[in-house]
């Protein structure tokens, strides 16, 4: 009997094979395409890869709508940038933690207010917190440089075991530091979304009702999917700042929040890659499109709208589509 | 015989519409108590108050001697106090094995742990298949619940509320919309639970009523109006007026 339990769960071996051919071409890029262009595209995918893959914990696992990731991002970056400006400008890993520990603190409290609803209201909130963290950061000049932006944040070294593997400001270094980290994230989360905690988030999304009426805390599970949701999000402020050594309140604006959550509905919400890819054709189109025209916004929004009508699963709905082709 | 639950005046109004009115009840140990009475006479809110679905408006629930008048659900679940509702409610989009599963890991314990694979978790494991055998829903242990038939989603439910190891388990007319055939292996499903725990059933089906009840509570316009064993029931001239009186 128990044969069948491990049977229908294991992961296919393909999928492994895949994930560490993806990862080594991604280690091997910046060495065959040397145009910096190129490297800062890809890490900038990467890291707001990371960031829809943590929305779509919230989205696609636990069933709750939040409209400013992006907020979280911000935070974490601008707490990283003070860090380094003001306190330790050679701690990268100490500021980097900063980033998380505070990120975490303030999202406790919103997360804590936000779980006593659902649905709507949810979805309500996270664009009500979020605004007002748009606000602070764009008004609070002294601190946050408001329109200007945080400038001058300076470029700590990466140092592992006290080898110094590089400058961050170096593109190649910083976008190999990016990638170890949203590697680790992403396997990190697998994990929790394979675990008992993460069956818990899935009965919540399937049906809040019944979650708590078998007896799961529902509130008390909502916080936690919440703070893990905004950790990573954290930690992609902080790679985010590291590797633009700059961020300005239009980051954590709500137009820029929708953005992230289209990587997500691009990419496909229920998966942890699909929110990457996801990540990577929305930054590729915006970054791309807006060297040929400013009026780039129109032409992701028509990607998307064609995306939505012909691939309504997301990105990782054509994966399904193409394996049944292939058996049909 | 023991009380494991009572109510004590229970009462619940929607605006002026009293639901619940001064309801005063006793479910006993390896009890199975049917409670009838027309459509809108209250039934269902009466379980929604007692498991903490809806909040009531005076009065206290008893749970082993225990107030918890008012508490979460998720708190009664955890003491013992389970149930399936009118309406199915299950986790559509996953496996009948995954939805009793959770159930099942709720129950024991392990939801907390974020690094090990949820296959892991051998007693939880070994309590699902264990229910699945017994109310026979083995084979489609796999199965997408949301394919399930109507009459196996119900069964389902029931299925789920088990794996919550309840002390009293609450039926919410789990015979609606099921075959002869389903309503009677239901039927006699709900009469073996009474050799551990106490049921409290729900249910239109007064040939199902009759034939497996140990004692029956007659509810209407929110009260109670008759209480007793089948036989004094069926012989009840209030009830019958109850019913005629409503159509
Ligand atoms: N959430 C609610 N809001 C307002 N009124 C409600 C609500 N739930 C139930 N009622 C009212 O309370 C009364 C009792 O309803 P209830 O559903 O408990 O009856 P019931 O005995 O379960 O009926 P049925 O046999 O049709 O299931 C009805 O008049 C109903 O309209
Ligand atoms: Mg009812």
């Amino acid at each position: 009997m128990s044969e069948m339990v491990t049977k229908r769960r294991s992961t296919h071996p393909m999928k492994i094979v895949a994930l560490l051919i993806v990862v080594t071409c991604l280690t091997l890029f910046p060495f065959v395409v040397t145009n910096r262009f190129y490297i800062s595209l890809v890490n900038e995918m990467l890291i707001y890869g990371l960031l829809a893959m943590s929305l779509d914990v919230l989205l696609g696992y636990t069933g709750l709508l939040s409209f400013m990731h992006n907020a979280y991002l911000g935070l974490g970056a601008y707490v990283v940038g003070l860090f380094l400006i003001h306190v330790a400008p050679s701690s990268l890993w100490l500021a980097l933690l900063a980033g998380v520990v505070v990120t975490s603190v303030i999202a406790l409290p919103v997360g804590w207010v936000q779980v006593r609803t659902g649905g709507l209201a949810f979805a309500l909130l996270t664009l009500a917190f979020g605004m007002m963290f748009y606000t602070i950061v764009w008004k609070w000049y002294s601190l946050t440089g408001g329109d200007d932006g945080l400038m001058g944040v300076p470029h700590p070294d990466i140092q592992v075991l006290g080898i110094t593997l590089g400058s961050s400001g170096n593109p190649t270094t910083m976008y190999l530091l990016s990638l170890c980290i949203v590697f680790i994230c992403f396997l990190l989360t697998w994990r929790i979304i394979h675990s008992p905690f993460g069956a818990v988030l899935e009965a919540i999304r399937e049906n809040e009702e019944r979650a708590s009426f078998v007896g799961i805390n529902v509130r008390r599970y909502k916080l936690y999917g919440w703070m893990y949701a905004c950790m990573l999000a954290g930690v992609s402020g902080g790679l985010f700042i590291l590797y633009r050594g700059y961020i300005g309140p239009t980051t954590m604006s709500a137009f820029a929040g929708a953005g992230v959550l289209m990587m997500v509905l691009v990419g496909g919400m229920g998966s942890l890659w699909g929110p990457i890819v996801g990540a990577g054709i929305f930054i590729f189109m915006q970054d791309y499109i807006s060297t040929m025209t400013e009026h780039w916004e129109l032409f992701v929004g028509l990607v998307v709208i064609m995306l939505v009508l012909f691939l309504p699963r997301g990105f990782i709905g054509l994966g399904d589509y193409l394996t049944r082709f292939r058996k049909e | 015989m023991t009380t494991i639950l009572s109510t004590k005046s229970l009462h619940k109004h929607f605006g002026g519409v009293l639901a619940v009115n001064d309801v005063n009840a006793e479910f006993k140990a390896r009890q199975l108590r049917s409670i009838i009475g027309p459509n809108g006479a209250g039934k269902t809110t009466f379980i929604n108050v007692i498991t903490g679905k809806l909040p009531a408006s005076s009065g206290a629930v008893v749970f082993q001697e225990q107030d918890v008048t008012n508490r979460p659900a998720h708190v009664l679940v955890r003491l013992g106090i389970c149930r399936t509702f009118q309406i199915t409610s299950i986790f559509m989009g996953l496996s009948v094995f995954e939805n009793v599963r959770i159930a099942a890991q709720t129950e024991i314990g392990g939801s907390l742990r974020v690094f090990s694979a949820r296959e892991g978790l051998k007693n939880v494991n070994t309590k699902t298949w264990e229910i699945l055998h017994r109310l026979e829903l083995k084979d489609k242990a796999d199965v997408p619940s949301n394919n399930l038939a109507h009459g196996d989603q119900r069964l389902l439910e029931v299925a789920m509320a088990l794996a919550g190891d309840p002390k009293i388990l609450f039926l919410d007319e789990p015979t609606a919309g099921m075959s002869p055939a389903e309503t009677e292996h239901i039927a006699q499903l709900i009469k073996g639970l009474t050799d551990t725990i106490a049921v409290v059933l729900v249910e239109h089906d007064m040939d199902v009523v009759m034939r497996i009840s140990d004692e029956i509570t007659v509810l209407d316009q929110g009260r109670i109006i008759a209480e007793g064993s089948p036989r004094t029931i069926q012989d009840n001239e209030l009830v019958k007026e109850a019913y005629l009186g409503h159509g």
